[in-house]
């Protein structure tokens, strides 16, 4: 039996970037439209079940309901059933149970946050990621319909994981105890409460850590992008120190928002070597965009990158991979 | 521009006021020493204070019928306030208003009020007052979830927008219309959402986090300041109490409350403030042990006001007019 | 002494205020662009501009409710309603916010705005858009409503309400709109008084509005029954001119009372009691009230001038008193 999962967050679109930038707003209604494409797709290529993770907006009933009065619901939809603290750890208990289930593919709708808290309990299953909010890095902007096929197409072949990328992450050590992950960027700023959790002001940031980076990506990824690319294939990431002097480079910190920015030092970092710092003042660790981690002065922050990540499905390959194997064709 | 220590700290003054201030209302009510109807912010104190904290004295909002925070982060008059909600001639409507519909127009609050939905056009009028004038006036335009499906709520947004008024529309989203909970009242969970249909800004915050609030607030409120329009600033919060005192809120979940208690915004802001060291312990319980004592004095203030004499019944409905008293 | 329309009146009122306070503003759907549906602000937003002319989106309550706001903080606006029939979509702003704010906050906020409401059948629109709903806001305390029947009584009571402090019903009536009288003053007209349009001694017909032109043809019929007839038009409903209604009906020892509205529940019925009441002793028959018939306006013009009360019915009215 082939099944995937769906994790659908409905916070992912709304956070303060709105007002501060010029940042996409996507409505869970439109989040319960994505999934029923995803539903759709991922069942017309043989898929025979579809989990979803329970929410505060129950977005999976919401496809249920809809899809079952259609009369167009064949393949069977699952809520997974545990209480909801509608906070980040939902996600990250809902990719454990899907995991554990034995789905073959877990669908991830939101933002770079959803994508993190999903990664810290996907373990091998291959995950794709869709961005439904703030004009991510790590999630791709993608129709639900390819999504739903790529991810069928995941479930039902042998090995899937030669169509994904096995990305890179940051482990996140407070003196010596490790805090937290990042799949893409690992900001310091000047800030000492999580606030409206997102960053956006370049003269509070201090130093970035990035997996990968590339002008055309926004957000703080891209200063680091902006002044040298990392790929996802390379093996090893970038560390930048920001300051009022060093190479100036122009970088898309967020979307419509063209900053310059002074890059005084910067560093590759090889997989499995540290890099570290003592914070002089208290600040915080925002990790793919949101404040997260608290600092205070004097704390020893160390971050390692390695290739220990998630399996990314590559929609494009998959798809091709099926059409080799001739998925699409009908008797 | 970051938050100060001492805004820092004004905040909590004034969300430990509001959050005293609503529980002698809600004892003195079940004493029976409040008539009529009131409705209190209990749980909600992160929001006005933080959005307050934005604004100047000569700007403007418009409140509930809720509206006891909104009106003490506006640097309402606890006395003048707890003398209104005792019916007392020299409280701050004289005894005519009472705890929906206290106003204080030289503070910029332009009242509470008793129907929902009714402060969203006001709000685009004030704004639209303050554009006429050349002034850099700004309206914050309070209200609840539940609020968002009455007519007046779309027709203010999309005037507001269109005529880019200075108006900063704060919904405090405390999950319930009445007794109608919001999955059962709208089909959207994130009245945020609301913005888009607009072309208006729509984000949606840690309505039990001051200083998130305050980040939304303070860049909503610059964007209004500018001329650039209108902002809508959703707050996720919780009601502690039924929709009025005497409510005992049968149709609340009690898991869905027991969670909200654990996020209640008091000692949450106030352990925030100790660990980081914009305030010592020490300081917290005298503010604590100063607002104790400044609601001790409205009740005693309140309690030797004289009760209105029943000729002031006919004063007041016109500028200039003055009803006649008769037999009814 | 200059002639003018009805509908100049109005806007000669409005536009001598906007010339000499930067603080009044006209707001309200097509007031501007197109000169308001009716014409009355034809050419105004060329002389003021589109901020203080302002087109409004089709949202009645916004429309009451920008009202109250801006009165509330520092503005004199002038609101229109295209039709007083649309008064049901705003009448919670009205009712609850304008009317009731200065009460409420103890006499420490004043909304000095004006609402107009053009009103009266006669005009082929039906039942949503010709009626009379003076009565509805004569009800409503903290409200003060004027009907003006003339150019002349227009222009002044509109100069009035935008000088008042508290809200001011503006009914202006539909019908009268294209009608020519003679201006003489261009002076404020004190709310309150009500004038006497013609004199008598037999009978006082008590009206207001567009039935002023039909109890003055009325009076002229019955003039030549050699009944004498006095007409007073209130002009002001709210505050109401009682002593003019005394000073009339202590002469008279009878009394008409005439208006456009459906006459259940209507102004007429508060008029005819403060008679019966207060002037009791003077009367020498029972008060009778003229008005239209209890029903929602019809549309088909034969329909229409049956519902409406016109002269015929007021001669009935009076030789049922006399």
């Amino acid at each position: 039996m082939a099944s995937i999962g769906i994790i659908a967050n409905p916070a992912s679109g709304k956070d303060i970037r709105r007002l501060v930038s010029y940042a996409t707003t996507i409505d869970n209604n439109e989040k319960v439209n994505i999934c029923k494409r995803i539903v759709l797709a991922a069942q017309g290529l043989g898929v025979d079940e579809a989990l979803f993770m329970p929410d505060t907006f129950m977005i999976g009933y919401a496809v249920k309901d809809s899809l079952e009065d259609d009369g167009v619901l064949e393949a069977t939809l699952g809520l997974l059933d545990f209480e909801l603290e509608a906070t980040m750890e939902d996600t990250v208990l809902a990719t454990g149970l899907m995991v554990e289930r034995g789905v073959g593919c877990v669908v991830v709708l939101g933002g770079d946050g959803t994508s993190r808290a999903a990664a810290k309990a996907i373990g091998d299953t291959p995950m794709l990621s869709i961005s439904t909010g703030t004009n991510n890095v790590y999630p791709a902007m993608m129709e639900g319909t390819v999504a739903g096929m790529a991810a069928a197409a995941a479930a039902l072949i042998e090995e899937p994981r030669e169509c994904c990328i096995h990305d890179k992450k940051i482990t996140i050590f407070v003196n010596g105890q490790m805090r937290d992950i990042a799949l893409i960027d690992a900001v310091v700023s000047d800030d000492f409460y999580a606030g409206a959790k997102a960053i956006w002001d370049p003269e509070r940031i201090r130093r970035i850590v990035v997996t990968r980076c590339h002008p055309a990506t926004i957000g703080f990824s891209a200063v680091a992008g902006a002044y040298e690319i990392v790929e996802d294939t390379d093996d090893f990431g970038l560390a930048i120190t920001l300051g009022t002097e060093g190479r100036g480079v122009l970088a898309p910190i967020a979307a419509g928002v063209l900053t310059p920015v002074h890059v005084s030092q910067a560093k590759k970092i090889a997989l499995g070597e540290e890099y570290s710092f003592v914070s002089d003042t208290r600040c915080m660790i925002a990790l793919d965009g949101e404040r997260e981690v608290r600092v205070q002065p004097g704390d020893e922050v160390r971050f390692v990158i390695n290739r220990d990540g998630p399996w990314r499905v590559q929609p494009r390959k998959i798809l091709s991979r099926a059409a080799e194997l001739g998925m699409y064709d009908i008797e | 521009m970051a938050i100060s220590n001492e805004q820092m700290k004004d905040m909590y003054v004034k969300m430990r006021r509001i959050r005293d201030f609503e529980s002698t209302a809600a004892k003195l009510f079940a004493e029976g020493k409040i008539p009529g109807f009131v409705h209190l912010y209990l749980g909600e104190e992160a929001i006005a204070p933080a959005v307050c904290e934005c604004l100047r004295d000569d700007d403007f909002i418009t409140s509930t019928h809720r509206g006891h925070g909104h009106i003490i982060a506006k640097g309402g008059d606890l006395n003048l306030m707890m003398a209104e909600l005792f019916g007392r001639e020299t409280g701050y409507c004289k005894g005519k208003g009472g705890s929906m519909h206290i106003a204080d127009r030289d503070k910029g609050i332009l009242g509470a009020n008793g129907i929902v939905g009714a402060g969203h056009c006001i709000a685009c009028g004030a704004g639209l007052s303050a554009k006429i004038r050349g002034t850099d006036q700004v309206c914050v335009c309070f209200f609840g979830d539940g609020s968002t499906n009455q007519g007046t709520f779309h027709e203010s947004l999309n005037m507001a927008s269109i005529w880019k008024l200075p108006v900063i529309f704060v919904c405090e989203n405390n999950h319930y219309g009445i007794s109608m909970s919001q999955d059962r009242h709208q089909a959207i969970k994130d009245v945020a959402d609301r913005g888009a249909a607009y072309n208006i800004p729509g984000v949606s915050v840690d309505g039990n986090d001051p200083l998130a609030v305050y980040e939304a607030a303070q860049e909503a409120v610059a964007r209004a300041r500018a001329g650039k329009g209108p902002t809508l600033v959703e707050c996720k919060t919780y009601r502690q109490h039924g929709h009025f005192e005497g409510d005992p809120a049968i149709y609340k979940p009690k898991e869905e409350q027991a969670a909200w208690m654990e996020k209640d915004p008091m000692p949450r802001y106030a352990n925030f403030l100790v660990e980081n060291g914009v305030m010592t312990q020490e300081e917290v319980d005298a503010v604590d042990a100063q607002v104790a004592k400044e609601i001790e004095d409205a009740i005693a203030f309140a309690d030797a006001q004289p009760i209105p004499a029943v000729e002031t019944a006919v004063v007041d409905v016109y500028s200039d007019i003055v009803e006649e008293v008769r037999d009814r | 002494m200059k002639m003018m329309t009805y509908a100049e009146g109005i806007r000669e009122g409005m536009s001598i205020r906007m010339r000499e306070d930067p603080n009044v503003i006209l707001f309200g759907e097509d007031v501007g662009k197109f000169g308001g549906c009716f014409g009355v602000s034809m050419g105004m937003i060329d002389e003021f501009g589109e901020e203080r002319v302002r087109d409004t989106p089709i949202s009645e309550g916004a429309i009451i409710g920008c009202a109250v706001g801006a009165s509330a903080t520092g503005l004199r606006p002038i609101a229109e309603l295209m039709f007083c029939d649309f008064l049901t979509v705003g009448m919670d702003q009205l009712v609850n916010q304008a009317a009731k704010m200065r009460y409420m906050f103890g006499g420490k906020i004043s909304l000095p705005m004006v609402v107009r409401l053009p009103a009266g059948a006669g005009t082929g629109a039906a039942a949503q858009h010709s009626q009379s709903l003076e009565a509805w806001l004569t009800h409503v305390p903290g409200l003060k409503v004027v009907y003006p029947s003339c150019a002349e009584d227009a222009l002044g009571l509109m100069l009035t309400a935008i000088d008042d402090n508290d809200p001011v019903m503006y009914f202006e009536n539909k019908v009268l709109l294209s009608m020519k009288s003679e201006v003489n003053s261009f002076e404020p007209i004190p709310l309150g008084k009500g004038k006497i349009c013609r004199e008598g001694e037999d009978l006082t017909i008590i009206t207001y509005g567009k039935q002023v032109y039909d109890a003055l043809e009325a009076a002229e019929k019955l003039a030549a029954d050699g009944i004498s007839v006095e007409v007073v038009d209130l002009r002001s409903l709210y505050p109401l001119d009682k002593e003019l209604i005394a000073e009339s009906v202590s002469k008279t020892h009878h009394a008409l009372v005439v208006t456009e509205e459906v006459r259940r529940g209507g102004f007429g019925g508060e008029i005819s009691a403060i008679i019966g009441e207060e002037l009791f002793d003077y009367l020498d028959a029972p008060v009778v009230r003229i008005g239209a018939l209890d029903t929602p306006v019809p549309f088909a013009p034969v329909l229409e001038q049956y519902y409406m009360p016109n002269a015929q019915d007021i001669i009935n009215g009076a030789k049922k008193i006399l």
